[in-house]
């Protein structure tokens, strides 16, 4: 009987704090072996990139994860690095992500590749390798 | 019931009938010659313009679509065709319109919170279905006018269409693995569990998500997709409060009360116990409760945000409600979607009773109803040994437990024996039939016009309404306006005025009209389950494809749990989907129909005047699933 009870409250916190903790843990392992950058999308008059500007170290496998705060569809090309895997478009409150190998020391561009918004122009940033 | 011929007469009233009927048909639906039809469509966030395009069967369309904002897509439903346009570059489709009928075309491209909302509708003339659905609605009624008008005494049994009668059961438990499921303590404890993991979920992913728009959120899909049509389409019709049963948000309550999770722990709470005060003993604060939340529709239906504040509110409150009040006072009076699931109950299959009064009269104290070492006393504070309706069951299978008899069965019965159900000895002042029920029947049905008015039809500026993008009279409060003067005033008058007429009708003068107005108005039971169905049709059909996504990539963090991350939106059954919403809404008719006369017969004193009283109400009856069929396929 006690042993029920016991065990009952043990599924409960599984289900409960388990299941958060389980969550975020699986998330952290996913990010193992990976430089990782989290970019937020947002129109430029709400705000455009976040960071706008961001180094990475040379030589590591660069994990973006960009995530599309708004309720619009937005893109991203960064023409200079192979990014994988290649995508065309980030809908509204979605997150995608991309890999690439840091290996070209130097400054280059990042934007938008879809028309967001008519400032959809202004929509870029600058990555830093070093 | 004894087979007898109908007469001379019905046979001609029926030809005559037919023959009328089958003209406006033919009259309506005259051929016409195919053209070559061109539109401009116009998309802004959350509508188009025109929003109602006119072409004839075998016309060749072309649309031009021109996105005024941002990428919108541009989808037919039922010719699974699409484009989509980009501000400054525009999208092109065209096609033969070779099926009739009125298709919603929708935006297939997520472009902000209410895109999955973003509907305009195509009519391909002639529209046949809507026709035949009216055919339908006027057949089903004739039959019904027929039947009933060559009755000459009353029912001495109450049968279901005239076969099963009501008072049917079959014990469910009379099957042993089923018994001792029920009378387990793990069950529904599990059940409760596993969805305390879903919902934990829920609540994380809508923290997360935000302010986001809601398509791709587990929580927001889970909640207003998944959980909202299975509650709507299976759970509440067939079973009842099998929700109830497995609901895990008075769990943390219960443990509190009871100072155990699944052993017997004390009878009496731990918190303070209090009883819920008389007046407030009824369906009302739900019905208030439940409608307040419809005010923020447009919000937690597309906002993951939204729906993280309304559930964890909901969860909140049941705590503290189990703090202060005894057992499953939050369930009974507060919860907002437990009034619905109470009234609609009482049409479900199934139901929790009593098998033989006599063993149940002898057996002192009730344990059902005071507990033992076995279980609880019933938590929903029904009075199990005598319960008659549905209402405020909560399937918790407590009173299984504890019957030392075994005299507890889930029971099958015939659908909607329920309503007819009068509590022969009321304990409560809960258990009775009244105005309560009768509003909580008739403002469902008003929630209804404004959710499928909002998120189903071709408004635009309904959507801006109900999302407050401008408050005042044109905006926000306008529409609280308006669904206050549908809830409350234009539905409820209707019927009221159709009661009248009823009473009116009968040339009865003893019967009170309140009465009048009460019986009749569990007819619209029925009614509501049918076209939440139908409606429940237009949100899985066109928009269940999400579902894959995100149960693969539930906080929008680029997983892939099962692989079905990358499937795109797409629409299934579009075609047979307004086909079958008719045939929804007429299956209610014949439900509302067969209880309706019935209501009628209790109503009133004698056949003459039952007879009399039920002919307005038929008429009512008609009229409002001609106005259905209309809003569904017309
Ligand atoms: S009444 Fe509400 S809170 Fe209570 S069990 Fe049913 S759905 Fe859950
Ligand atoms: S009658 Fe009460 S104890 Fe029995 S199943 Fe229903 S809610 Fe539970
Ligand atoms: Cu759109």
């Amino acid at each position: 009987m006690k042993k029920n009870e016991l065990f009952a409250v043990v599924l409960m916190f599984l289900a409960t704090i388990g299941t958060v903790i389980g969550i975020f843990a699986y998330e952290k392992s996913r990010a193992k072996g990976y430089y990782t950058v989290e970019l937020t999308a947002r129109a430029p008059l709400n705000g455009n990139w976040y960071p706008r500007k961001f180094t990475v170290p040379f030589g590591q496998e660069v994990r973006i994860r960009i995530r599309n705060i708004e309720t619009v569809s937005h893109g991203f090309a960064m023409p200079d690095f192979n990014i994988e895997p290649a995508i065309n478009e980030i809908k509204a409150g979605e997150v995608k992500e991309i890999k690439f190998l840091a290996d070209k020391k130097g400054t280059f561009p990042f934007f938008c590749t879809v028309w967001c918004s008519n400032e959809h122009l202004h929509m870029s940033g600058e990555i830093t390798v070093e | 019931m004894s087979v007898y011929r109908l007469p001379f007469t019905v046979y001609r009233k029926i030809v005559v009938g037919f023959l009328f009927l089958s003209s406006i048909f033919f009259f309506l639906s005259s051929p016409s010659f195919a053209a070559e039809r061109f539109f401009e469509v116009k998309a802004k966030k959350f509508s188009y313009t025109p929003n109602i395009i006119k072409v004839n069967k075998g016309d060749k369309v072309s649309i031009r679509l021109i996105s005024e904002d941002v990428h919108h897509g541009f989808f037919v439903d039922g010719y699974g065709v699409k484009t989509s346009a980009h501000p400054g570059m525009e999208g092109a489709l065209s096609f033969t319109a070779d099926k009739s009928g009125r298709f919603s075309f929708r935006c297939s491209v997520t472009c902000g919170s209410l895109h999955p909302y973003m509907i305009g509708y195509l009519y391909v003339s002639p529209n046949n279905l809507w026709v035949w659905g009216v055919f339908g609605v006027l057949a089903l009624g004739l039959i019904s006018w027929l039947i009933t008008s060559k009755k000459k005494q009353k029912d001495e049994k109450l049968k279901l269409f005239g076969i099963i009668p009501l008072e049917w059961r079959f014990p469910l438990t009379k099957f042993k693995p089923l018994r001792a499921l029920l009378k387990s303590r793990w069950f529904p404890f599990l059940p409760i569990v596993f969805n305390l993991f879903i919902f934990t979920i829920i609540l994380l992913a809508g923290f997360i998500g935000g302010l986001g728009a809601g398509n791709y959120n587990f929580g927001v899909m889970i909640v207003w997709i998944l959980w909202w049509v299975l509650l709507m389409m299976f759970m509440v019709p067939l079973i009842g409060r099998f929700w109830c049963m497995m609901c895990p948000f008075p769990l943390i309550g219960d443990w509190i009360q009871r100072g155990k999770l699944i052993n017997v722990g004390k009878q009496k709470s731990w918190g303070l116990g209090k009883r819920w005060p008389n007046k407030l003993r009824n369906l009302w604060p739900l019905v208030i409760l439940f409608w307040v939340s419809t005010w923020f529709s447009g919000f937690f239906t597309v906002k993951p945000f939204a729906t993280f504040i309304l559930l964890g509110a909901i969860i909140l409150i049941a705590i503290i409600i189990a703090l202060f009040f005894e057992k499953r006072t939050f369930c009974l009076f507060v919860c907002p979607v437990s009034g619905f699931q109470g009234l609609y109950a009482n049409f479900s299959l199934f139901g929790v009773r009593s098998r033989d009064p006599e063993i149940c009269k002898k057996h002192v104290p009730k344990t059902c109803v005071v507990g033992n070492e076995k279980g609880y006393g019933c938590p929903w504070m029904e009075l199990p040994y005598e319960m008659n309706r549905n209402t405020y069951c909560g399937l918790c299978f407590e009173c299984l437990k504890t019957c030392p008899y075994d005299n507890m069965d889930l029971v099958l019965k015939p659908f909607g024996q329920d309503l007819f159900a009068e509590r022969r000895r009321t304990d409560d002042v809960y258990n009775r039939r009244s105005t309560d029920e009768a509003y909580k029947a008739l403002t469902m049905i008003g929630i209804f016009l404004s959710f499928f008015l909002a998120f189903q039809g071709p408004y635009g500026h309904l959507r801006d309404m109900v999302t407050a993008k401008t408050f005042g009279l044109h905006g926000y409060l306008g529409y609280l306006l308006e669904s206050f003067t549908i809830d409350f005033l234009l539905i409820p008058g209707s019927l009221f005025l159709f009661a009248w007429l009823s009473k009116l009708a009968s040339r009865s003068k003893e019967v009170k009209l309140k009465d009048v107005f009460v019986n009749f108005s569990y007819c619209l039971v029925p009614v509501g389950i049918a076209i939440w169905g139908a409606f429940s049709l237009g949100i899985i059909f066109p928009n269940g494809s999400y579902l894959l996504h995100i149960i693969s990539d539930p906080f929008s963090w680029g997983w892939n749990l099962f692989g079905t991350a990358s499937i795109p939106w797409t629409p299934f059954f579009t075609g047979l989907m307004p086909y079958l919403q008719v045939l929804v809404t007429l299956g209610g008719m014949l439900f509302a129909l067969d209880f309706g006369y019935k209501f009628s017969q209790r109503t009133y004193k004698d056949i003459g005047e039952a007879k009399r009283g039920w002919i307005p109400i038929l008429i009512y009856l008609i009229l409002i699933h001609i106005f259905f069929v209309r809003i569904f396929v017309g």
